[in-house]
């Protein structure tokens, strides 16, 4: 096929779920099976074309879509441009093809739902998908708004979305009142940069600001920077992540932080590295702060928790820094890692998050306290949590070993601080997920659990698939970093390249050079010395009472709406005055 | 003057800030956040005007003007405005979810108050 025609193929993987969440609602009229029947449909037809793209796109070409054919005249864009780089088609076929399994799963697992909500959460789920794959395809800044807007509204639908639990609505409110800030944030960051530059095509940014940006451009960036990093969950932003990921059921909070939290980091990555370029430089020290005090600080949370998806949310916090960390430094294999961990955090969150959400379905407990004993009850939940945990840990075979390795070694010559707060929220990481591996499943328990649900089909199917996903993407990284990794990384480090491929419909690159040393001593001391310090860490802390430092940090979580909010208007000052102050 | 309203947007912008940071009635944090959005349009309509403009409408210009002399400049940006166009429907969709949310608080926690609800902590 050639590049136009597979160009004009790029809207159908956004309007298929979309069409799909309209159709689900009507059809659950006719029949409680037919919305899951569409949303599994719309979303594998999305995956399907995302896939046509595959073998153009991962050869290292972009395949660039101008909607209605309105393409640029002389470096001006009116038209809304679609443009598919690896990088992107990597989020956007990991957002199809993994709610795919999700929609099966949680759909064919919530059988106590009427046919009315089964067809709202249907249609939810497809807009969320929908408003991800929009946000990874698009090269133009207003669209990119309008998907984090989508992906925005049908998350708060989503959270809330369970009304039996009042928790359900209080978190609700968190995430509406934090995002909708962040889309201020955003909004204004856009405008700005639509004044100075009269420009909303990501390409046409990019020459515009050309090698050097004005302080005006840089504030824009931050306030960008700073509304997506508060849908990633990045500290200070992040007070409505925990209890979203809380309240929602298990495949609500996979998909939030398997795949909705990182359409942050994507377009994080995006704005200043492929379309700033080199004249966002003063905002990459920002990011890698944020970054590195939300892997410590998510990290160090997480262990404090009794409540197990609480703990696996904030691990996500804590995992968005490391990516952020990786990718804000700029070498082929910082961002080549970071991109090989953005798919594989997807794989092995959506899989925990499952398992918590199964235990919380079987036992009605949440919080860790109360479980244990699981490992002789629930021998298959057990073994996908710990092969979950062990990829997080970075166990070789599993997924977490290679990419996490790859930022390791991008960091430990030029950045030793940030090395070094990768490596504490590794260890502190590994302790939280060994603490909730015993207190849940190894614990002695004293009496037994009231007779446990057995494990349905599909949650079996989606457990298999993505203990298999860990596996693979662990046991292969020469094949996907050759095949995938290396086309992204070049199209995210090559400055000016995606840009440029914009504007002129076309753009081809070799892959950059990417290479991780499997069997290198460094790797896997690291992975034995983080491992051994992580258990004697989990080790001691269930022995003790909780630290002082902890408590404090707990404190400043205290629930409270309006004080989130404030940390988060704390980052957006912290972040434009930073920036503007650290421009000469 | 059109510094006026970059002033008056960041009053507003402000006002409704603080109103978020410091009220603990939900109803007044959901006014709050609107006043803050509704400043976020007067912020970009201002961006859109041009000196002595008038309004991107081709059809039929109005008088000492043609719709020549109007496609070359004199028009406000039709972009931006769009822009704000979007943004107002987004908007309006989710302060019709925020209130939703607020009357199902109400209904279950029969409050309120911030304070009230905060049952998620640590």
């Amino acid at each position: 096929m050639t590049d136009a025609a597979l160009g004009s193929l790029e809207p159908l993987p956004i309007v298929i779920p979309v069409v799909g969440a309209v159709l689900a609602p009507v059809a659950a009229r006719v029949s409680r099976r037919l919305p899951l029947v569409i949303s599994v449909l719309a979303m594998a037809a999305s995956a399907g074309v995302l896939a046509i793209l595959c073998h153009r796109v991962y050869t290292g070409h972009l395949v660039v879509h101008y909607l209605g054919h309105v393409g640029p005249v002389d470096g001006h864009a009116l038209g809304i441009a679609l443009a598919a780089d690896p990088f992107g088609l990597t989020y956007a076929l990991l957002a199809a093809a993994l709610g795919t399994l999700l929609v099966l799963f949680s759909l064919s697992s919530m059988r106590e739902l009427g046919s009315h909500e089964l067809g709202g959460y249907a249609c939810l789920y497809q807009l969320l998908l929908a408003g991800l794959i929009g946000s990874a395809l698009t090269a133009d800044l207003f669209d990119l708004f309008v998907w984090f807007e989508v992906s925005a509204l049908a998350s708060y639908g989503l959270t809330g979305f369970f009304l039996a639990r009042p928790f359900a609505v209080e978190a609700a409110f968190k995430i509406l009142v934090l995002t909708t800030i962040a889309g201020f944030g955003i909004f204004i960051g856009t405008g700005l940069i639509y004044d100075t530059h009269g420009a909303l095509n990501l390409g046409q940014i990019h020459v515009a600001l050309g090698s050097g940006a004005h302080s005006a451009d840089l504030v824009a960036l931050a306030l960008l920077v700073a509304g997506f990093a508060t849908k990633a969950g990045i500290v200070p932003f992040h007070g409505w992540l925990p209890d979203a990921h809380t309240a929602a059921p298990g495949p609500v909070s996979a998909l939030f932080s398997g795949l909705m939290v990182n359409l942050g980091v994507v377009a994080i990555v995006r704005l200043t590295l492929q379309v700033y370029g080199s004249a966002g430089r003063p905002v990459l020290g920002l990011v890698t702060v944020l970054g590195a005090v939300s892997a410590v600080m998510g990290a160090v949370l997480a262990l404090a928790q009794d409540d197990l998806k609480r703990l696996l949310a904030y691990d996500t916090v804590s995992q968005m820094g490391v990516l952020l960390v990786g990718f804000a430094n700029r070498s082929a294999s910082g961002v080549g890692g970071a991109t090989y961990h953005l798919i594989n955090h997807a794989l092995f969150k959506a899989l925990l998050f499952l398992c918590a959400g199964s235990i919380v379905h079987a036992t009605g407990k949440e919080k860790l306290s109360e479980m244990g004993g699981l490992a002789r009850a629930r021998p298959v939940t057990t073994a996908a949590f710990l092969v979950g945990a062990a990829a997080i840990a970075g166990i070789p075979p599993l997924n977490g070993y290679a990419s996490v390795g790859l930022i390791h070694d991008a960091l430990l010559h030029d950045e030793p601080a940030a090395y070094s707060a990768l490596l504490v929220a590794q260890v502190v990481t590994i302790a939280a997920l060994a603490r909730a591996a015993y207190l849940a499943f190894f614990r002695p328990r004293a009496s037994d659990y009231d007779d446990l649900e057995r494990l349905h089909p599909g949650m079996l199917t989606a457990f298999l698939a993505l203990c298999g996903g860990c596996v693979a993407f662990g046991a292969m990284p020469g094949l996907v970093i050759r095949n995938v990794v290396a086309p992204a990384t070049a199209w995210i480090t090559t400055s000016g390249a995606y840009a440029s491929g914009v504007l002129a419909r076309r753009g081809t690159l070799a892959p950059a050079d990417v290479h991780f040393d499997y069997w290198s001593a460094t790797e896997l001391l690291t992975v034995v010395g983080t491992v051994a310090a992580g258990l004697l860490l989990a080790w001691w802390y269930t022995r003790h009472e909780e630290p002082r430092l902890v408590t404090g940090l707990r404190a400043l979580h205290n629930g409270s709406v309006n004080d989130y909010t404030s940390y988060a208007a704390f980052g957006f000052v912290v972040a434009a005055g930073v920036v503007l102050i650290g421009h000469p | 003057m059109i510094v006026v309203n970059y002033l008056a947007a960041g009053g507003l912008f402000c006002i409704g800030l603080y109103v978020v940071l410091t009220h603990r009635n939900l109803i007044k944090m959901v006014m709050g956040l609107s006043v803050m959005e509704a400043s976020t349009y007067l912020l970009l309509i201002s961006m859109a005007y041009r000196r002595g403009s008038t309004a991107p409408v081709f059809v039929g210009p109005p008088a000492g003007r043609t719709a020549s002399s109007l496609s070359h400049g004199g028009v406000a940006d039709p972009v931006i405005q769009n822009f704000c166009l979007t943004a107002i429907v987004i908007g309006v969709a989710a302060t019709a979810v925020f209130l939703t949310v607020v009357v199902r608080i109400a209904q279950h926690y029969r409050s309120l108050d911030a304070d009230d609800v905060r049952g998620m902590r640590g």
